[in-house]
């Protein structure tokens, strides 16, 4: 996305502490451990990544949209809105917002049931219970919550540049895009710029693939420790991948979720 | 959502146009007068598939964007498909200013209009924003004297590689050649040419280029400017729609503004050039002499200020009200873009 990073809404209001984040979580931290929240985390991230492919969304598109849910959260328990719902709320006003083509919300609630009952079933037995009012109501609070700052800045461009500047290897630009992919199960969108996300993801490609560029990074005037700080962010997460199985655990820890008090209405 | 509604105190109705419709309110926290634009909510279809997307437009750009010469998005509220936005009052537009037969624009008014209107497209065009809209009604003024850019319904990133834009965008009298031409990959330059027409019509008072079609805006601009050529407009016969017109030579400009001074008629001639890569950009034209030279702008407050303003006439109050009632009328294209 074009504009001026450091004049922009994603620099100067939503690049949060991570205090923060323990403070707003605290309500669902009650309720969840920190890993079962990751996981509620993941799983979500997952389901919009799943919707955004099966729409044929670009993955700036996904990536924007999981940043939207991921905001909504960072300021709200997970009892004010059902992140099934939430979820396609955001990849809905994202694909408005990248203006990558039109999808109808009628086209969206179809995707979430076959979603829901073909790759999800291991999660939800029931039938994905939202209509298309429910999806409207939800966007302009998402929209709010979000205090309309819609634009937001992605580590992919960055990553783009810096490869240019490595050196062309098709090799390390297919591992680095797809360790930007799963940063998206982190929370290191909500708390650091993209560039230096996307200089650790570059990082932990050329370490998985034994490329030796210690020099080329060494040149760069970046803050290193913030660039490790989010490195043990994402091999944390490639930790916590290695010991669980989702399809095992997820709906004891959906049962487990803090929900809101009414079911939608139909 | 109830609070937003209590907190804008409806001061007047302003207009309605197809989009939205506008008041004059005041802000009850800060007892600022604002003017809430309501979105209307379109189709049932349409209301299906949420919050309207010019207005999504609108929030997003003007969210990131902070000029004094932009206007200032200052709240949205809503609620489903009905949304509101917030922004700061402007007393009255260009088109108000130039219709005005009573209002005098002297060379400095003149000055500072269009180097108020470069500031700010500088700044969009340095965020990589394209306004895609420019027209003298789009170009808003407060009471003291500072004018804004508003309307960014159509408004859009550039700078993408291999984006393709459509070319249906730009009021037809200030549309460039090359959209006229039907060019799908276009840049800055299209604004440009909107500010060139727009000055032209402050020293003209009546619209420049008034073409009642395409074709016949396409022959308003080579009758004046020239019938351009593969060699002076490289590219020319492949762009789509592109048909070949008789050669028609170029009309001195010192003929059409007679008023203007050279270094005026340089800056006119150069956002004018329908060539769009020989068309100057924002800071080439700052830099112009024209902006050095005398007679300095005039200060803000000092600008005039239309009669209708003047006899504080509530109901003729025309801004918004032109502004919006001009979506309907042929000159005006749909904000409904398909990307």
């Amino acid at each position: 996305m074009a504009g001026n990073f450091w004049q922009s809404s994603h620099y100067q209001q939503w690049l949060l502490d991570k205090q923060d984040l323990i403070r707003e979580r605290q309500h669902d931290l009650q309720i969840l451990s920190e890993e079962e929240y990751q996981k509620l985390f993941i799983f979500f991230s997952n389901f919009i990544q799943v919707l955004g492919e099966q729409l044929k969304l670009r993955q700036q598109v996904i990536a924007t949209a999981t940043v939207y849910f991921k905001r909504f959260y960072a300021r709200n328990s997970l009892k004010c809105i059902d992140p099934l719902l939430l979820a396609p709320t955001c990849v809905g006003l994202a694909s408005k917002v990248e203006e990558f083509g039109v999808i109808s919300n009628n086209r969206l609630i179809t995707t979430c049931s076959t979603v829901v009952k073909n790759k999800l079933s291991y999660a939800y037995t029931t039938d994905f219970p939202y209509r298309t009012n429910n999806i409207l109501e939800c966007e302009f609070y998402l929209l709010e919550n979000l205090d309309c700052c819609l634009i937001v800045y992605q580590p992919y461009r960055p990553l783009l540049q810096l490869l240019q500047d490595i050196g062309h290897d098709d090799q390390l630009f297919s591992l680095a895009w797809r360790v930007v992919n799963d940063s998206l199960r982190t929370d290191v969108c909500l708390l650091y710029p993209p560039y230096q996300i996307a200089i650790a993801c570059l990082q932990i490609a050329c370490v998985i693939l034994g490329k030796d560029h210690k020099n080329w990074f060494a040149e760069l005037s970046v803050d290193i420790e913030k660039i490790q700080e989010i490195s043990r962010y994402v091999i944390n997460l490639f930790e916590l991948w290695k010991t669980y199985d989702e399809k095992k655990d997820i709906q004891a820890l959906l049962s487990k979720m803090p929900k809101p008090k009414q079911s939608p209405s139909r | 959502m109830e609070d937003r509604l209590r907190r804008y105190e409806k001061i007047e109705f302003l207009g309605e146009g197809q989009f939205a419709t506008v008041y004059k309110a005041r802000d009850t926290q800060t007892e600022n007068i604002v003017a809430v634009k309501k979105i209307k909510v379109g189709s049932r279809a349409e209301a299906k598939d949420g919050i309207n997307r010019t207005a999504l437009r609108e929030i997003k750009l003007l969210q990131e964007l902070h000029h004094p010469n932009i206007i200032g998005l200052l709240d949205v509220f809503g609620h489903m498909s009905n949304v509101s936005l917030v922004f700061d009052f402007m007393d009255f537009d260009m088109e108000v200013v130039i219709k005005d037969t009573n209002i005098v624009l002297t060379p400095a008014n003149i000055k500072s209009y269009v180097l108020q209107t470069l500031q700010g497209l500088e700044y969009l065009h340095n965020n990589w924003v394209l306004h895609r809209d420019l027209k003298p009604n789009n170009l808003l003024v407060n009471s003291d004297g500072v004018l804004k850019i508003g309307d960014f319904g159509l408004a859009k990133f550039f700078g993408s590689p291999n984006r393709v834009y459509t070319h249906q965008v730009v009021t037809r009298w200030y549309r460039a050649p090359e959209l006229l031409y039907g060019a799908r990959m276009y840049g800055t330059s299209v604004d440009m040419w909107a500010v060139g027409c727009i000055l032209a019509e402050l020293l003209l008072r009546v619209p420049f280029l008034p073409g009642e079609t395409d074709l016949d805006q396409l022959t308003r601009i080579f009758q004046v400017m020239g019938t351009p050529t593969e060699e002076t407009w490289p590219g020319l016969t492949s762009l789509q729609d592109y048909i070949q017109f008789k050669p028609m030579p170029s009309q001195p400009l010192r003929n059409i503004f007679s008023a203007a001074g050279d270094d005026l008629l340089d800056l006119i001639t150069s956002l004018l050039m329908v060539n769009p890569l020989a068309r100057c950009t924002c800071e080439q034209a700052l830099k112009m002499p024209y902006f050095s030279n005398k007679p300095a702008p005039t200060p803000g407050p000092q600008l005039p200020v239309p009669t209708s303003l003047n006899g504080r006439k509530q109901d003729e109050r025309p801004s918004l009200k032109r502004k919006l009632l001009d979506a309907v009328d042929g000159g005006s294209l749909a904000k409904k873009l398909i990307f």
